[in-house]
């Protein structure tokens, strides 16, 4: 089937199997490996995306869903002159980051969290990153580091007078 | 800048934050074809027929390969004689065990083609557990018989000792098997040229290496392994990776195309080395002061169906069994035994994390006995500087246990509630831990390490241990940065090539730091001999004259005549002084009495205590942990960030290990292999892990330090038992404690 949609900025037309599932299509079709699979039934958010802004287990969504909508993946998070996003450097500063395999994923349900919810409590980050599994970091950093993001974007946002 | 001791970004960290770090399953290559394989379905067997045919004309199928087809001995292992097969070709002896091999066009056709092959298999009785394993009459598993391992480590008398004891406590201590349950399930990619090139997620590559040229048949040389960004590992991506490795390279060498094996979640929980599960007799004798006088302890570890490293992790259990305290009189008898299970190997703790429950265990029905303090008791019995530890060794520093037992004394005020509630049940456990580091008894240690520098300054270390997440070659990196003088964004650490980096010994026992830190200290300081040389050249001075520092040669005695770094390696280049080095750190061999496990046998051991205060709902069984210390004598901080997260990673790891994870068998077949049944902790599941670094200097370590990656999964495995067993005012004997068992000690308690 012809697909339509945008992923990272760019429009996409591609030719598919109708029943692929979309991190196939990612991963294969674009080649955006970024997303990564680590368990293929939905429990480890591993291969998220956002999908019209709205995080999604990427192995979970057939490609046909992707139609004449909009995807962002972890290649699509920096900017195009290859500067990070204040989630990417908090990140990195906190020591969020182990072997790296579920840090596309957590990245992206940052940034769905913090798009919609610019001071969110410790609560609010569990329930948002409660479907990405980590087994190297024991959590701890990565939620300094969503903490640390959103101090960062809201100073952002003070500094150049609009949400980034 | 200095940057020992600081918080520095991971230096691979760029790559993974952006997603263009390649993991093995990210190679993509032209003609690649992708692998499967059938697995017996049944714990225990013969194979009778394999018929494929179904499978074979399925389109897209280019290739099925059977135990026949492995041009070499079709074995793998850790230990010779080996025992495990790539592909089986005539007894099951576990559900998980590779039969046939299916290579085709894509993933998916290779995975509906492997479901298709017919193995037709004569069952046996399955033998599940250790003492079906062990009765005088049982089937033997492997022509050697049931017993995988078995020693013995004997101090003083026990026996003698106990008379002498005023108080005794016994009791027999239980844990679960654990997976690895890494982010990335294990895969490889194999590209076949005049040599073979295998990039693999794995831990050891040389390792691998040896395994997949000795089953293609061919010398090692002829196979070059590429460790690729690597998610996880913790021990396990060890015989698994060279199961599969093999099986690509083979593949890709008949069909002359790239071949990928990629393991599914459930093959990765199911046909991959888990965490033994253990029962251990443990009795423990003390005075009424409570000095410790005798130990004996029975280790019996079930590991499954091969012997990967369970030798090693059966000498292991018996070093540690005494955990961190001088006891004159110990014997300990540790033994694996064979059964039709998913074999066990090493996992992140090696066996410690079983024994230390139990110790800690007998340390705290010991002190109640005692009527004593809970630390108290083992701050008497801990392990001081000039102590012969369990195998007799004497460390004369870099002993930190009590200053990690003062910081826990220290750090907070009991935090006791003050108001009764009805729901709740509140308690506090401790729990401290000894974990060797090196290889020690488990063979030579032996790392080589190259530093080069190139005319503009910038270093490049190759060294041929892995980074699995664990931060290794960011220590690495600041290691060269504070020895060269550059900064640490000057440093790159080479990937893991088998053609690119010395053989380094297994990244495994907490070594990478220590040992591995070592070679390229060594090598990073002859690199600063040639530059200290020409500056001091360039300076008309002697070289000891000259401190490499901020990016620069600069004069001792007059801060303001300095050269800048690159222009002193061109000059150097030039003159031809070698800006290059290749250096080994070699850890002294152990040496003890294979029959008594007395002697020398690690090259230090990272010491810890651990405190945590736990609130019990007497309804649910839920525990929350209001408060987690880890304090950690890690000889000297390099990176304070990837020290936390080590010791916050391996602390979860612990606390699911002690409270909610288990591989649930059924007549042995694993039930729950998938992270909907397995239990593996979430955010919401997270500890408040805070870390405590003591730094007592350990002279066999770069700038003094020591590993850290494992001894946490075992103190907070054991720390957890203690401060549920005390809120809840009963001991616990079996790991995991799930909140159905607390519910039930709990209605127990309420009845008796
Ligand atoms: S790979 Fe999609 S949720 Fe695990
Ligand atoms: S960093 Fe390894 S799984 Fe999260």
């Amino acid at each position: 089937m012809n697909l339509h949609f945008i992923c990272n900025g760019q429009a996409v037309q591609i030719d598919v199997e109708p029943n692929a599932r979309a991190i196939d299509v990612l991963r294969d079709v674009l080649g955006l490996t970024g997303t990564k699979e680590g368990c293929g039934r939905g429990e480890c958010g591993a291969c998220t995306v956002l999908l019209d802004g709205k995080p999604v287990n990427s192995c979970m969504v057939l490609a046909g869903k992707l139609e004449g909508r909009t995807v962002l993946t972890i290649e699509g998070v920096a900017g195009a002159d290859g500067s990070l996003h204040p989630i990417q450097e908090a990140f990195l500063d906190v020591g969020a980051v182990q072997c790296g395999f579920c840090t596309p994923g957590m990245v992206l349900s940052t940034k769905a969290l913090l798009d919609e919810n610019d001071s969110p409590t410790i609560d609010e980050i569990e329930d948002a990153l409660s479907g990405n599994l980590c087994r190297c970091t024991g959590y701890g950093k990565i939620v300094d580091g969503v903490l640390e993001a959103s101090e960062r974007l809201a100073q952002g946002t003070q500094e150049h007078g609009a949400k980034p | 800048m200095n940057v020992i001791g600081k918080k520095v970004r991971k230096v691979d960290g760029q790559e993974l934050i952006t997603g263009r770090a390649k993991f093995a399953g990210d190679y993509r290559f032209p003609g690649m074809v992708y692998g499967s394989v059938k697995r017996a379905g049944v714990p225990a067997g013969r194979i009778t027929k394999i018929d494929a045919d179904a499978a074979r004309q399925l389109p897209g199928v280019v290739d099925v390969l059977t135990a026949a087809d492995i041009p070499g001995p079709n074995l793998i292992g850790v230990l010779p004689p080996f025992d495990q097969p790539l592909l089986a070709s005539d007894e099951i002896r576990y559900d998980g065990e590779s039969v046939v091999l299916v290579i085709a066009e894509s993933a998916e056709i290779a995975r509906r083609a492997a479901e298709k092959v017919s193995v037709t298999i004569n069952p046996y009785d399955p033998i599940l557990t250790v003492d079906d394993a062990l009765a005088p009459d049982a089937r033997k598993i492997h022509e050697t018989g049931n017993v995988t391992f078995t020693k013995k480590l004997i101090k003083g008398d026990a026996a003698a000792a106990f008379e002498g004891a005023d108080v005794i406590v016994e009791g027999v201590y239980e844990t679960s098997n654990q997976d690895h349950a890494y982010l990335e399930p294990e895969t490889v990619c194999a590209v076949p040229g005049r040599r073979i090139t295998l990039y693999a997620s794995c831990q050891s590559p040389f390792h691998i290496r040896g395994h997949v040229a000795a089953n293609l048949n061919l010398p090692a040389s002829s196979v070059k392994v590429v460790q690729a960004s690597t998610g996880g590992s913790f021990g396990g991506k060890d015989d698994v990776a060279t199961e599969i490795g093999a099986l690509a390279c083979i593949a890709a060498l008949r069909l002359n195309r790239p071949v990928m094996i990629a393991h599914e979640r459930a093959e990765s929980m199911i046909g991959s080395n888990l965490r033994h599960a253990a029962r251990i007799r443990c009795k423990t004798g003390a005075t009424k002061d409570g000095k410790i006088v005798a130990r004996d302890v029975n280790v019996l570890l079930d590991g499954g169906a091969y012997a990967s490293e369970s030798p090693f992790v059966t000498m292991k259990t018996l070093i540690h069994a005494a955990g961190p305290y001088t006891i004159e009189n110990l014997f300990v008898e540790s033994t694996t035994v064979y059964t039709n299970k998913t074999y066990c190997g090493a996992f992140r703790g090696f066996g410690v994390p079983q024994v230390t429950f139990a110790s800690e265990s007998q340390i705290d029905e010991l002190a109640d006995k005692l009527g004593m303090d809970r630390l108290e008791i083992r701050r008497l019995n801990g392990l001081k500087a000039g102590d012969a530890n369990a195998t007799g060794q004497v460390y004369q520093q870099s002993v930190g246990l009590q200053e990690t037992i003062t910081k826990i004394a220290e750090s907070v005020e009991t935090s006791a509630p003050t108001t009764e509630d009805d729901r709740y049940l509140y308690g506090t456990g401790y729990a401290c831990v000894a974990q060797g580091i090196s290889n020690g008894a488990e063979g030579v240690d032996v790392t080589g390490a190259s530093v080069q520098m190139s005319q503009d300054g910038s270093v490049l270390v190759g060294i041929g241990l892995t980074e699995l997440g664990q931060g290794s070659r960011t220590v690495w990196a600041q290691l060269a940065s504070a020895i060269l003088g550059v900064s640490l964004d000057r440093v790159s650490v080479r990937l893991v090539d088998t053609d690119g980096v010395h053989d380094s010994g297994p990244t495994v026992a907490s070594r990478s730091t220590t040992v591995g830190g070592m070679a390229v200290l060594k090598a990073a300081e002859e690199v600063k001999k040639s530059l200290v040389t020409m500056a001091g050249l360039m300076m008309k001075t002697d070289a000891e004259n000259i401190e490499l520092r901020d990016g620069f040669a600069i004069l001792k005695m007059d801060d303001n005549a300095r050269i800048p770094i690159p222009d002193v390696a061109t000059a150097a280049y030039w003159t031809g002084f070698p800006l290059m080095n290749l250096a080994f750190s070699k850890a002294p061999d152990a040496d003890y009495d294979h029959d008594t496990h007395q002697g020398d046998v690690y090259i230090a051991y990272n010491y810890g205590t651990h405190r945590m205060d736990v609130r019990v709902d007497k309804l649910t069984g839920q525990v929350k942990v209001l408060n987690h210390l880890a304090a950690h004598d890690v000889g000297k901080v390099i990176n304070p960030l990837g020290l936390e997260g080590q010791i916050e990673g391996a602390s979860l790891i612990g606390f699911g290990f002690a409270h909610m994870e288990k591989i649930r068998y059924r007549d042995g077949i694993i039930q729950n292999a998938n992270f909907a049944d397995y239990a593996l902790p979430s955010i919401k599941d997270r500890i408040p892990t805070a870390t405590i670094p003591v730094e007592d200097h350990n002279p066999t370590g770069p700038f003094g330090a020591k590993g850290a990656g494992e001894p946490p999964v075992a103190a907070a495995g054991a720390v957890f038992a203690n401060a549920v067993s005390d809120a809840v005012g009963v001991r616990f004997e079996r790991l995991p404690i799930t909140r159905e068992d607390i519910v039930e000690a709990i209605e127990r308690g309420n009845h008796d």
